[in-house]
């Protein structure tokens, strides 16, 4: 069973963090999905997979109505990302995806028609939430050819999709990462191995180190708080990546 | 719950329309050969010439019916291709309805509610509408599975008359039966075909 935990609120600015599905079978990889709500908007960001869209969906449910989701926003185009949009437009069939102009023509395979979609430049662009302005940040090539984070500038909270993604073994069930050095030891090797562009790293690091981020939410795996946003550009800036395990 | 029997049903809608399928392509390829045999016929009765007048006649009839199998065969497999595409919408909604199904189960009573509503509206909706398509693709398969069960019938009086007619063949009595034997008997398969055919289409409907 999966459970939204608030982990920001001010006024009618809330993100939600749906994380940790002990009940999912081991063969799926657990993901984390993140619901911002604004002045009555609200985007879903990854809303995973088809298989744990019950888990999703019970989760908000005790805290927030499901059917007023009008936004969805997908990082990039995996299936743990993205396949359970059908099920989200059989509630509300006028969501809206926001996804890189890359997938526009493949997520329908997934579901949504031809007025889903909005696509995003390859340069980002900016969300309306409400009445706050939201970012999707460029984070191409890290790991899809077409990939995005979302940056909310009010809550200083950057939704990091794969970057910062730990495999964490069960039990290891922390919504923050409580210790850096020993959290990081789950993340290196799929950054090595996912991560294939040296080039697109340094952007990144260069990029996210202008923003001014109290959170960062990765797609699987605990939350970066404080110093350890930083800790991890440091880390990440450093490691060898685009490496095949030998 | 009565959506859980839906999907079940489904489930089973699909996989008795793949079999089904699966029978027609038996029997358009049985119905192959007969197109051969009818040339066959045609060419003996033309070398058999006076001594096999009447045989001559028939096989003219045995030609036609050929033909006219030929055309109800690519009809039958139109219908088949047809139905792939309503087997796959269903396939699709048949898994939504097990995805809700099991939100339902998971959900706290709030979210519950949002989700019966939305099966009830389901219920009255899409599977109303592919309830619907499912029904027609099965009219359309009855009248088609009776309508080659008459015309194989019509065949199989053809071979008969054939057999008999091959007696008067003179020196080509031993061929023309050889032939009129072939084509009795492949009727015959074709009709042991159409018989499971129309049971199995039968079964689940009744
Ligand atoms: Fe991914
Ligand atoms: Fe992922």
């Amino acid at each position: 069973m999966k459970t939204a935990r608030v982990i920001f609120e001010d006024g009618a600015h809330k993100w939600l963090a749906i994380v940790r599905d002990s009940t999912r079978p081991e063969f799926i990889i657990d993901t984390n999905e993140y619901l911002v709500i604004s002045d009555g908007d609200a985007i879903l960001l990854d809303p995973g997979g088809a298989e744990i869209f019950p888990a999703v969906f019970s989760a908000i449910s005790t805290s927030f109505d499901p059917r007023r989701i009008n936004k969805i926003f997908s990082s990039h185009q995996d299936p743990d990302v993205i396949s359970s949009l059908a099920m989200w437009l059989e509630f509300n069939p006028e969501i809206k995806c926001y996804l890189s102009w890359m997938w526009q023509g493949f997520i329908p395979h997934f579901g949504g028609g031809a007025d889903t979609f909005v696509p995003i430049p390859d340069n980002g662009m900016d969300i309306v939430l409400g009445s706050q302005r939201m970012q999707a940040i460029p984070a191409h090539y890290l790991h899809s050819s077409g990939n995005l984070n979302f940056y909310d500038p009010k809550a200083k909270i950057l939704f990091s999709g794969d970057v910062g993604a730990a495999l964490l073994p069960p039990g290891d069930d922390n919504l923050f990462v409580e210790n850096f050095d020993q959290h990081i030891r789950h993340a290196e090797a799929f950054h090595r191995r996912w991560m294939g562009s040296e080039k697109a790293k340094r952007d990144w690091c260069t990029r996210v180190s202008g923003l001014d981020i109290e959170m960062m939410c990765p797609q699987h795996g605990a939350i970066y708080r404080g110093a350890d946003v930083r800790r991890f550009i440091d880390w990440f800036s450093r490691l060898d990546i685009g490496v095949l395990k030998s | 719950m009565d959506n859980l029997r839906t999907a079940g049903e489904s489930g089973n809608e699909l996989r008795r329309i793949v079999r089904i399928n699966e029978e027609i392509k038996s029997v358009v390829a049985t119905a192959f050969k007969i197109n051969l045999m009818a040339m066959n016929a045609i060419f003996l009765a033309k070398r058999a010439g006076q001594s096999a007048l009447g045989f001559g006649v028939l096989s003219n009839e045995l030609r036609r019916f050929a033909t006219d199998l030929q055309q109800q065969m690519s009809t039958l497999r139109e219908t088949t291709y047809g139905s792939v595409s309503t087997v796959t919408s269903l396939l699709k909604q048949a898994r939504t309805s097990r995805i809700l199904n099991r939100t339902r189960k998971e959900s706290d009573p709030a979210g519950r509610v949002i989700v019966d509503q939305l099966l009830r509206q389901r219920d009255l909706s899409t599977l109303a509408r592919s309830k619907e398509q499912l029904a027609a693709l099965n009219r359309r398969l009855s009248q088609m599975i009776a309508d080659t069960t008459q015309l194989v019938e019509l065949g199989s009086v053809l071979a008969r008359s054939a057999k008999i007619e091959a007696a008067y063949g003179g020196g080509f009595s031993a061929s023309l039966m050889q032939v009129s034997s072939d084509f009795e008997r492949t009727i015959g398969d074709i009709q042991h075909s159409l018989e499971k055919l129309t049971k199995h289409h039968g079964d689940s409907r009744a």
